[in-house]
């Protein structure tokens, strides 16, 4: 359970590597094989997005499970990504621009799951099925919202609204901004080390130690929903990363926001980029969702953590 | 600037005071004009029946949000709602009754966590104390539930602050490890301490071997407070808890 300081180098060792091979696989290999121009003109800036996606979603998954204290929360099981799709298809549909549409949404949605289970994380009781089940609703109920929004789509941007609801890299934008603000927010959580750490022993015994509870968890409510509405916007609602890597990292022991940060960031970068390589590589030249893929994957991998963690 | 603050108190001020509280919750008074003082060095236990108020009281005493509470509670003379949170947490420290966990810390980093005034305790020494040092690198969430109150102990004492209030701290505990910590707690807190302590408990021989004074809760919103050789006696027993007690070769017995 605990790491020793050795283990933990090994730990963060192994991540940066798996990053590396991650990113030189996904740059090298393809349909087309190793061509420069290629490489450079597509494969570069979707693996770009790829990695600023996947760090903002785990970074994202990991603020909401301290924020919610549940290490189940994660901004697409609870909705937030739900609302983000929302608002960019609103957005789209009047003309308006998808990343303000998805980055609104987002905070809408994160700010009526921390209204509806405010009473909840303010008592002392355990809350946690209440909670998830809350952002379970509301999830469901912004799937339902996006699917009337589909059926008023016109037929010849169906596929492409589709393909971009349930998580698609082909055409992403923004791998710049997003790997940007990934860092930022993760700069930002492991400057907080100490504070946000002690949101995790309860909102109250955090104020009883002095913590700054209202506003920290109102940074962490705007932070975690713009990084789902940025990664939202740049490549659709995909689900798993968030909830995946951090639970993940806390299982083989680690256990700073310190250390939880960059290496949440660095394995919610991998993963992401590891499924869209098999998401266009697996039945190519087709290229399959890789919010459906990350799925098959992380749905199983989810399970297992579970069933690791109640031993 | 906690550092300040903290002086900037009257250092003669009793650690806790209340002036004129009363506490109400789900319609019925808990307690009403309680004025009462704990100065440093004293080891005040809570007794009352079940319900009768003593998490309750704690709470508030802590500056915890309760139902409804009227009057005043001064740490170090100072109002609690005129302290900022940062500097309340150099004040008073609680541990509930039953800590919640939902996350797989180690006991180590919980414990690194609750310290905000390192002091002259130190985690390892306190761990000793508590039989508990084989429970340093053991995650919070594969105690017992013994194991897990004497870590919140721990908790408490380390945080650093004067007074320390504790919820039923010996609940979950076995005879032994309730007479450790009875011993502890008194040696922890003894005249010329500069600390005070609050606790709640229900065995009263376990109480008069911990605490030097009481406050009895009467469940009516009446209370008593006072050194325990003064106060405790099968009147007042009876009074608090609505059963006869007799004294049998020093040992307090309900019937």
């Amino acid at each position: 359970m605990v790491l020793s300081a050795g283990q933990q180098r090994a730990l963060a060792v192994a991540l940066l590597l798996a990053l590396l091979i991650a990113v030189a696989a996904s740059l090298a290999l393809g349909s087309a094989g190793l061509d420069l121009q290629l490489i450079q003109t597509l494969r570069a800036p979707r693996v770009g997005a790829a990695l600023g996606v996947g760090a903002l979603l785990a970074l994202s998954g990991l603020a909401m499970q301290v924020l919610l204290r549940n290490p189940l929360a994660d901004p697409y099981v609870l909705g937030t990504s739900g609302g983000a799709a929302v608002g960019g298809l609103l957005a789209l549909m009047a003309g308006a621009s998808l990343w303000l549409g998805a980055g609104l949404g987002a905070l809408a949605a994160g700010a009526l799951l921390l209204l509806l289970t405010r009473s909840a994380l303010a008592s002392t009781d355990d809350a946690s099925p209440r909670l998830v089940l809350t952002g379970v609703m509301l999830a469901s109920m912004f799937g339902a919202l996006a699917t009337l929004l589909l059926a008023l789509t016109p037929d010849q941007q169906l596929r492409g609204a589709i393909f971009w609801l349930v998580g698609d890299l082909s055409g992403a934008q923004g791998g710049l901004a997003c790997g940007l603000a990934a860092v930022a927010f993760a700069v930002w959580l492991m400057r907080t080390d100490m504070a946000v750490d002690r949101l995790l022993l309860g909102s109250e015994v955090a104020a009883l130690l002095g913590e700054p509870v209202r506003r920290l968890r109102l940074l962490l409510l705007v932070a975690a929903s713009l990084a789902a509405g940025l990664a939202v916007a740049s490549a659709g609602a995909i689900g798993f990363v968030g909830l995946v890597v951090p639970q993940a990292l806390r299982q083989l022991g680690v256990q700073r926001t310190r250390d939880l940060a960059w290496m949440s960031a660095v394995g919610g970068a991998t993963l992401l980029t590891l499924a869209d390589l098999v998401a266009r590589t697996v039945v190519s030249p087709l290229e399959l969702p890789v919010g459906a893929v990350m799925a098959l994957v992380g749905a199983p991998l989810f399970i297992l953590i579970l069933m690791r963690g109640a031993r | 600037m906690s550092a300040m603050s903290a002086r900037a108190t009257d250092g003669s001020a009793p650690l806790l005071q209340t002036r004129n509280l009363a506490l109400h919750a789900a319609g019925r008074c808990l307690v009403q004009g309680l004025d009462w003082q704990v100065r440093a060095g004293e080891r005040w236990c809570v007794i009352g029946r079940n319900a009768a108020g003593k998490s309750t009281l704690l709470r508030a005493l802590a500056g915890l949000t309760v139902p409804s509470r009227q009057g005043q509670v001064c740490w170090l003379g100072r109002s609690q709602d005129d302290w900022p949170a940062a500097d309340a947490a150099w004040a008073r420290a609680y541990a509930p009754q039953q800590a919640v966990d939902r996350f797989p810390l180690s006991v180590r980093r919980l414990l690194e966590l609750s310290t905000v005034r390192p002091g002259a305790l130190k985690a390892d020494a306190v761990l000793v104390a508590l039989d508990a040092q084989r429970l340093a690198d053991r995650g919070v969430m594969q105690l017992s539930g013994g194991e897990r109150q004497r870590i919140a102990l721990a908790q408490c004492v380390l945080q650093g602050a004067p007074l320390m209030l504790m919820d039923e701290p010996v609940s979950f505990q076995d005879p032994a490890h309730q007479a450790a910590v009875a011993r502890w707690l008194a040696q922890l807190v003894a005249p010329g301490s500069d600390s005070a302590l609050v606790l709640s408990a229900h065995d009263v021989n376990w109480i008069l071997r911990t605490a030097t004074h009481v406050l009895a809760l009467i469940g009516d919103g009446s209370w008593r407070a006072g050194r325990c050789e003064d106060l405790i006696d099968a009147a007042l027993l009876s009074q608090v808890y609505d059963c006869d007690w007799r004294e049998v070769g020093g040992f307090w017995v309900a019937n």
